[in-house]
């Protein structure tokens, strides 16, 4: 197992939290956007109706999404948990490593054994670590179809708006809106996958 | 993990309370962190043991990224102060280390080279955050003999490190002190016992009396704000310190 320093793992867990937190700004932002779009389908009447159905979808979609998010951000904060554990193995393992360069006869076999152990400590870590990115990844992966399933409302939402009637304008707007925000999101879940792909290995 | 509450804003100049670990271990003291912002540049005041670094950084990263601390503050040389020092510095090998001169070569025990510390003389310094300057304040004796406090006058803070400290029991560990002759008891036998110097005390009491403080930050306990930071100084001045038992 090929290591990277706890520390570039600590970084690189950083990077992955900060775009999380963007989405979870971002799906906040759509949750109210959907409800503004729910009131203006509401005042459009009967011309609007499938664009009304579409801004209930997007809303639970945001609500959803920020769950999802609030998940991944409670697993990057267990990571963080494990990488400190490396961190500190990682010191001792220094500094005994520079006592076994120092060390003779027994000295030295005592701290072999010491080493042996503390490598296996380490071990654990590793797969502790590699367990959670894993889960990590997977999450990352389902919450890049649920913001596709998001990108396929919106869509929908556009060609929903062009029979608005009176409120098409209005509607093509919204729809626009969503459309981008959304496309914000796949752009940081593209940073997220970026990073984990990263991840130690 | 704990919690970051910001307890004073004005525009990019903030101050972050990272505070209260539900699932700290009982044996571990309980410690506040402090950051101070000012646009992108971030101190982080007292960083905590390596035991919690765990819990702070993750505090930290929910509302702020840790990647703009470039100072760390370090009141004093006690390992529930400092001994995450080492692990900060895995994350940026560049963040610097502001502390008496008197802990310069004790402290690199914990992590660090002679690059990473920018020691305090006796009399205290300014030390640049952002737009801000921040004032090392000398609170010697009070309790480690090379010690200091952090003033802002812009946010009219002082983090007080140790001085102020509360062993706070559950139930009565708000973030704030709401009453005053309650709380107090709570901080009394601490400061008997580990604040050494009367002499230091008063001069301690006199210097910061000097000082505009809407909010007296500790290491340990609540926060004194308002009237309370008044009703402290005046009882710490009252009060016979380096005296085993009550």
């Amino acid at each position: 197992m090929a290591v990277r320093g706890a520390g570039d793992e600590l970084r690189r867990i950083v990077h992955v939290n900060e775009e999380i937190k963007s989405v979870v700004a971002t799906a906040f932002k759509i949750n109210l956007m959907a409800m503004n779009a729910i009131f203006l389908a509401k005042r459009a009447g009967q011309t609007a109706l499938g664009f009304g159905v579409l801004s209930n979808e997007l809303r639970r979609f945001a609500t959803d999404l920020q769950q999802q998010m609030a998940a991944l951000r409670e697993m990057t904060y267990g990571s963080v948990g494990t990488v400190t554990g490396m961190l500190k193995q990682t010191q001792l393992n220094r500094v005994l490593g520079r006592a076994h360069a120092e060390a003779v006869g027994v000295g030295r076999k005592l701290i072999d054994e010491f080493l042996r152990g503390h490598s296996e400590v380490m071990l654990q870590h590793e797969e502790s670590l590699a367990a959670l990115n894993r889960r990590l990844t997977h999450m990352i992966a389902d919450t890049t179809q649920l913001v596709e399933l998001g990108s396929v409302l919106a869509r929908s939402a556009k060609i929903e708006a062009a029979y608005g009637g009176a409120f098409s304008v209005s509607l093509m707007q919204v729809s626009s809106d969503f459309e981008r925000t959304i496309g914000e999101i796949q752009r940081s879940l593209e940073t997220i996958s970026k990073h984990q792909s990263q991840e130690v290995r | 993990m704990k919690t970051a509450q910001v307890i004073f804003e004005d525009g990019d100049h903030k101050w972050l309370a990272i505070v209260r670990d539900p699932n700290r271990p009982s044996y571990l003291v309980d410690t506040n962190e402090y950051l101070v912002l000012a646009g992108d540049d971030a101190i982080l005041l007292d960083p905590g043991g390596g035991e919690v670094f765990s819990a702070v950084f993750s505090a930290l990263s929910t509302v702020f990224d840790p990647r703009r601390i470039s100072k760390l503050f370090a009141s004093h040389q006690d390992p529930d102060v400092i001994s995450s020092l080492s692990m900060w510095l895995e994350f940026n090998p560049d963040i610097k280390c502001y502390l008496s001169w008197l802990w310069g070569s004790f402290v690199p025990h914990f992590g660090g080279d002679a690059e990473t510390f920018v020691t305090i003389p006796d009399g205290g310094m300014d030390i640049s955050v952002g737009s801000q300057r921040l004032q090392a304040i000398p609170a010697h004796y009070l309790h480690s003999s090379g010690n200091f406090n952090l003033y802002d006058s812009g946010a009219k803070i002082l983090f007080s490190g140790d001085i102020g400290a509360a062993l706070l029991p559950p139930g009565e560990d708000g973030l704030f002190v709401e009453n005053f002759d309650r709380h107090i008891r709570h901080a009394e036998a601490f400061h008997r016992r580990w604040m050494g110097s009367e002499r230091a005390k008063r001069d301690w009491c006199a210097r910061v009396s000097r000082l505009d403080i809407d909010m007296l930050c500790p290491q340990h306990g609540a926060i004194y704000r308002g009237d309370d930071v008044r009703r402290f100084i005046d009882w710490f001045g009252q009060l016979e310190v380096g005296v085993l038992g009550a």
